[in-house]
């Protein structure tokens, strides 16, 4: 559809609930209809929307409702099992921690590396990288090696890197707990900008403020199905209906 | 807004992808050793060596053709190339598993870049070749105009088999030995420190039909037009692009799977 970002229709998801269950070659290669899986449940079942291009999403829901799942299907890092998750143009996805960075590279090829996967040029990542640098205030720790970093600091280049990608839709997970009030200030002006810009944002949290602050428009997710996809307002006042707090 | 390396899912951007995986597979190995470069040479270098002191020196052989050391380094340097890219193989998914997560470039990189930061080893050890092929005198034929087909087809092998085995290891973790224990067999049943033609029997035509046997003799057509075997090089080619046809179907089919397990 014209103006669509996002769009995810019936969109489904299962996992194995235990880890060590046995795997037969009938689960794996047979058609779904031959398959019996008593261990697995839908992480996500029956989700559909469409966000249009701009647009400022909030997720809200309990731990284990499905978030973080519905964040790695429209990044692509996970492939559905039923249904399908169309994305206009490139994500850039602060996800994990962590998020695609290397332990044994140092902070300088983590960042040629990431910013490189994302397609952008060298000539380009060069340009950049003293701003990304600064940004995370990580001047004195170009050569270390990122699994040397303290937790706050890898927040801090992961947001760097991930806001500097010229990707139109921006997704971010709940990392940004985990830096101090000052960066966050400074991720969250980041965040303004790129809004003003016309990216998409996806923003999980559970963080009312934040949420309030970004988002216009809420999806709230309940036991793998969405429960409600309305105004932000509306989504809060029953996701506290639902735990008063 | 700026421009990017082709657009998402375009060849230009798996290019840039894989080059850019590769290229620092190699850089870490590189720039982590005080020997860098001279490990691509000395490991295969070594090898051969024994090989050379095993079978000239210390056994009676009757295999392989004169001068020794250069049949077997034809086919040594073409297996470890196989060898090392196989084994990585089964680790394809997990040693990145933090990237894999959080990046959703084409999943089959993962496999490729491999074979890919494999094969340029290969090619620096090449100059052990032209090393021994002047001190054993042998001489170079027109045969080493297949040299490039040689490689094509261990290309297309490497990317069926690692299309095959990356997915199934990460989900079986039994398979991870199992292979190894495959490629320490698959040592002696392809014609590296003999050729095809030394079989006994029936042996030679059962022989054609591991893909490995053809494309090593297609190696080693440069040196020894003897080894020129059109049979074992037209089941092999067959294989090789059987191989990737079953690869491109299982990965496809277990991609989802893998990524949940990651």
């Amino acid at each position: 559809m014209e103006g669509d970002a996002i769009t995810v229709d019936g969109l489904g998801v299962r996992f194995r609930r235990n880890r060590r269950g046995r795997r037969s070659l009938k689960d794996l290669f047979g058609g779904s209809s031959r398959r019996s899986r008593p261990n697995e449940f839908w992480a996500l079942r029956d989700v559909s929307f469409a966000v249009k291009r701009g647009e400022s999403i909030g997720v809200v829901g309990r731990n284990g409702q499905g978030k973080s799942t519905l964040l790695k299907l429209v990044a692509g890092v996970l492939l559905p099992d039923e249904g399908s998750v169309t994305v206009d143009g490139g994500v850039a996805p602060l996800i994990e921690i962590t998020g695609g960075f290397v332990g044994d590279l140092t902070v300088r090829e983590n960042v040629r590396l990431t910013a490189g996967l994302h397609g952008m040029p060298r000539a380009e990542v060069n340009r950049r990288f003293d701003g990304i640098i600064e940004f995370a205030e990580l001047e004195d720790f170009i050569d270390t090696p990122y699994k040397h970093l303290s937790n706050g600091m890898k927040v801090r280049l992961a947001f760097a890197v991930v806001s500097e990608l010229d990707e139109p839709i921006l997704l971010v997970d709940e990392v940004l707990a985990v830096g101090d009030k000052a960066f966050r200030e400074k991720c969250y002006a980041r965040i303004d900008e790129l809004l003003a810009g016309g990216r998409t944002l996806f923003f999980v949290s559970h963080n009312e403020r934040d949420l309030r602050r970004f988002c216009e428009r809420g999806l709230y997710l309940k036991k793998g199905r969405l429960e409600l996809d309305a105004s932000l307002d509306e989504v809060l006042d029953r996701y506290n209906a639902d735990y008063p707090a | 807004m700026t421009q990017t390396v082709g657009a998402p899912g375009s060849a230009r951007r798996y290019l840039h992808s894989l080059w850019l995986l590769s290229g620092r597979d190699l850089r870490v190995r590189y720039s982590t050793s005080a020997l860098g470069y001279l490990w691509s040479i000395l490991d295969p270098l070594v090898m051969s060596l024994i090989y050379w002191f095993v079978f000239t020196q210390v056994f009676e052989r009757t295999v392989g053709t004169e001068p020794y050391i250069v049949f077997l380094i034809m086919a040594l340097l073409p297996w470890v190339w196989f060898n090392s890219a196989v084994t990585d193989f089964t680790k394809a998914f997990s040693k990145d598993a933090r990237l894999v997560r959080s990046t959703s470039i084409p999943r089959s990189i993962w496999v490729t870049r491999i074979i890919l930061s494999k094969g340029i080893e290969f090619l620096f050890s090449l100059p052990v070749i032209v090393l021994f092929a002047i001190v054993g005198g042998a001489t170079l034929t027109w045969g080493v105009l297949l040299f490039p087909l040689a490689v094509l087809l261990q290309l297309v092998l490497l990317v069926g088999l690692g299309l095959l085995i990356a997915p199934l290891c990460m989900l079986w973790g039994d398979l991870e030995r199992t292979t190894r224990l495959i490629l320490r067999a698959l040592f002696y049943a392809s014609p590296i420190i003999y050729g095809i033609y030394d079989l006994p029997g029936v042996f030679p035509t059962l022989a054609a039909f591991n893909p490995l046997a053809g494309i090593f003799s297609l190696y080693r057509v440069a040196f020894f037009p003897d080894q020129w075997d059109p049979f074992a090089l037209a089941i092999s080619a067959v294989m090789c692009v059987g191989f990737l046809g079953a690869g491109l179907i299982v990965f496809r089919r277990l991609e989802p799977a893998v990524l949940k397990e990651l």
